[in-house]
């Protein structure tokens, strides 16, 4: 808990389409409520470097974890929350981004930079800048330790608020046919 | 029969009365009370496989799966514990484990995936174990479905429904272990396979995505559509459907579980053609080609049709229903000539048309079948199922007296291609048939030949002789789909239309075509009879779909196909069946009735 007694929440975008976190925003002025339990610290909507990222009560990720950069903003963001959440189909499954999983990564990059019907220079991105890929699209659960997933692509927003305001009442969310999705 | 004894068992605290025989899981849905279950499906032989049905019987410390655990009388059970619900929550976290079941882009996006309902209702959010993501392969080289092998779960519903329904065995495992892997015949695809009929009722009986219909993928949940029953009018046995819509389209056409002739089983001709194939509607009437209106067209036939009543003509599709087989008796008297054009001998058959009652159950059970001049797997795909079925499950003997080969002779044994009358060939016969109890024949138009005229003479003269045998069921099967009961309508059936309209003095003349899937082209293929055609003033074709024959008419007006009818027709059974409007008429088009009686009448 904060000094002002709200819920610190850190939100995390990795490889994922942000259908989710549009899908936490649909839960409309809900949002009002939340305001006043939580207070969101870190998030693809709040501007603060991964270097400056707090340390929080509730962690939630969107997105699957496909390169070194993500599996480092990961595992920084595992150290630093209490409760971290796996939401959506891409962090629970790996989903879409792990289509690529079936190949090997020189044929995805090949395919993606030197193969495509559209490609005038082919050329794979080698700058140091750029995150390496890792060989496979892992979802969260491969690299850290969750404790509670979400699935759904994306969930509902009433999925995701039942689950909130269940968290924030100091229960286990229970999700079933009811409530949630895997598509 | 002796009648099976009644057993009592205990489920979940509730006495439960049963038969001997019946296994655990019918006793329970017998009693309403709920069983998960993925690999089982009702009609099919139990296989055991999902695990999900486990339940625990007292006194057994093992679980046992339910599906295919026969009860025994005084036995007590339980169904749910949390052992039980541990054990299927396990069992379902390794099966999304195994394969890629990615919902969001899955073809059917159905929420009605048997995976994902048992998957959402045991409450899995996330799996303990790792995903194996195996590289896995897609099969869409079939016409009509596919096989996405990444959504497999394994069930062998596919198979069994293969094996034991449509009864030509395409599909079965192959490999070990984790490969394991449904496959096409020696492991070709759909689309090189020679023994799938595409009767499609593999992916009918999918619990998953990786069976899927091509022209219904990505339409949306079949559980949110409308599902409206009508009748098959593709050939005499008439089927029942159930026909998928969502906002005035059809998504999906699947067999009618309650009706008594196909049980929910179709051949490829109602489950695909009839809507998954692309054909150019004609929507609005034609003169000369050109749209134009239904006045203008109805007066222009009015103007033409002016001339000698022997000078006119109405040529009819052996497909249209009772009540327009009625109009047509009704205007036949305007018309110098009336006729409706069948296949080669079919005039013979539908001449003196008989019904068999019920002749498809009876055609399952029989314990000997002769195929006489006809061509079930060709014609009548659902008939084709029975007649495997009864072959390959139930050891009935097949014996097939046609001059083409089909995909049945190699069940039969006795198939002729040639018939001869060497002794030998009808000693075989005879000793195939010896003892027949339920035996049947099922006669088609070429049975009206002489050399089948002369084989059904043997046949019957030989069941006469059979001592302690039973006399055959006889079942009459056209091709034409409504042919029999327009026949009893009082309408002359014509096999060579040429001779027909080379023998008359015509100068008008109105082609019925009705919702024939090829507009009537066939009719085209016949010798001389384009030249004919063209001597002709006025040529009206009704027709729903464009073809070579409405190209050459010079007044086409639109029919409406069956999907959009009202009505009925009468299947070989003597059974009349009602078509439904599944969807609105599309365009202008009307009712073969409505048009006869708006032009004659």
């Amino acid at each position: 808990m904060s000094t002002n007694g709200k819920v610190k929440v850190a939100t995390m975008w990795l490889s994922g389409c942000s259908g989710c976190h549009m899908s936490l925003l649909d839960i409309d002025e809900r949002i009002l409520e939340l305001v006043k339990h939580v207070d969101i610290l870190f998030s693809p909507i709040v501007d603060i470097k991964v270097k400056d990222m707090p340390y929080v009560d509730v962690g939630i990720v969107e997105g699957c974890v496909n390169n070194t950069d993500q599996e480092h903003e990961l595992k920084m963001l595992r150290e630093r929350c209490k409760v971290l959440i796996a939401l959506g189909d891409c962090a629970v499954t790996g989903n879409v981004p792990s289509l690529r999983n079936q190949f090997a990564l020189k044929d995805c990059l090949s395919r993606a930079y030197e193969q495509t019907e559209s490609t005038k220079i082919a050329c794979i991105p080698n700058d140091p800048v750029v995150p390496k890929l890792l060989p496979k699209a892992h979802p969260l659960q491969e690299i850290v330790k969750v404790d509670l997933h979400i699935p759904g692509c994306p969930p509902d927003a009433d999925c995701i608020w039942f689950a909130l305001t269940e968290l924030l009442a100091g229960r286990i969310p229970q999700l079933n046919e009811k409530n949630m999705r895997y598509d | 029969m002796i009648a099976p004894k009644k057993i009592s068992i205990t489920i979940n605290g509730q006495v439960c009365e049963g038969e001997q025989g019946q296994t655990i899981l019918e006793i329970a849905r017998a009693n309403n009370i709920y069983i998960p279950t993925l690999c089982y499906m009702k009609g099919l032989t139990p296989w055991g496989g999902c695990r999900l049905c486990i339940v625990e019987v007292e006194g057994n410390p093992k679980v046992v799966p339910s599906c295919a655990t026969p009860a025994v009388d005084g036995t007590k059970i339980t169904t749910h514990n949390d052992r039980l619900v541990a054990l299927r929550k396990a069992t379902l976290e390794l099966l999304f484990s195994e394969r890629n079941h990615i919902c969001p882009i899955c073809p059917y996006n159905k929420g009605d995936c048997g995976l994902q309902h048992q998957g959402l209702a045991h409450g899995i959010t996330g799996i303990r174990y790792p995903y194996l993501y195996p590289a896995l392969p897609v099969d869409v080289t079939g016409r009509y479905f596919g096989i996405d092998h990444n959504r497999c779960i394994l069930c062998t519903r596919c198979i069994r429904t293969c094996d034991e329904i449509e009864g030509v065995h395409t599909l079965d495992v192959s490999s070990r272990g984790i490969k394991n892997q449904i496959v096409v015949d020696m492991n070709t695809t759909f689309g090189a396979s020679d023994t799938c009929t595409q009767c499609g009722a593999c992916v009918v009986s999918c619990p998953t995505g990786a069976l899927f219909d091509k022209a219904a993928a990505f339409r949306g949940q079949w559980t949110s559509s409308v599902q409206i029953l009508t009748t098959c009018t593709e050939c005499p046995v008439g089927c029942g459907l159930k026909v998928h819509t969502k906002e005035n389209r059809i998504v999906n056409v699947w067999g009618d579980p309650d009706s008594p002739v196909n049980t929910g089983h179709l051949c490829v001709k109602g489950r695909y053609q009839t809507w998954a194939e692309p054909r150019d509607r004609i929507t609005t009437p034609l003169i000369k080609g050109q749209p134009a209106t239904w006045d203008e067209a109805l007066a222009a036939i009015k103007k033409a049709a002016k001339v000698k009543k022997a000078e006119k003509a109405l040529l009819v599709a052996p497909r249209v229903t009772n009540e327009t087989a009625a109009a047509i008796a009704g205007v036949a008297g305007k018309f110098g000539q009336t006729a409706m054009f069948v296949g080669a001998n079919e005039a013979a058959l539908c001449a003196e048309p008989s019904f068999t009652g019920d002749a498809l159950r009876k055609l399952q059970d029989a314990d000997a079948i002769i195929v006489l001049g006809a061509q079930p797997t060709r014609d009548n795909g659902v008939v084709a199922s029975r007649i495997r079925v009864a072959v390959r499950k139930r050891g009935a003997k097949l014996l097939i007296f046609h001059a083409r080969k089909s995909e049945l002779d190699r069940h039969a044994d006795v198939a002729a291609n040639v018939v001869s009358l060497e002794s030998k060939l009808w000693n075989k016969v005879k000793a195939a048939l010896a003892g027949a109890q339920r035996p049947a024949i099922v006669y088609g138009p070429n049975a009206m030949t002489p050399i089948g005229v002369t084989v059904m003479e043997r046949l019957i003269a030989i069941f006469e002789a059979n001592t302690g045998g039973s006399e055959p069921l006889l079942i009459g099967l056209p091709v034409s789909a409504n042919a029999l009961a327009m026949s009893r309508a009082g309408i002359p059936a014509v096999e060579e239309v040429g001779p027909w309209l080379d023998a008359k003095p015509l100068k008008f003349l109105h082609i019925v075509v009705g919702d024939a899937l090829d507009g009537g082209a066939g009719l085209l293929e016949e010798k001389y009879v384009p030249a004919l055609l063209e001597r002709i003033d006025c040529l009206v074709v009704q027709a729903s779909y464009k073809s070579a024959l409405t190209d050459k008419a010079s007044v086409v007006l639109p029919a409406t196909i069956w999907c959009e009818k009202t009505g009925t027709v009468t299947n070989l059974e003597g059974r009349e069946l009602p078509l439904r409007p599944v969807v609105t008429v599309a365009g202008e088009a009307r009712d073969d009735k409505a048009i006869l009686e708006s032009v004659y009448a």
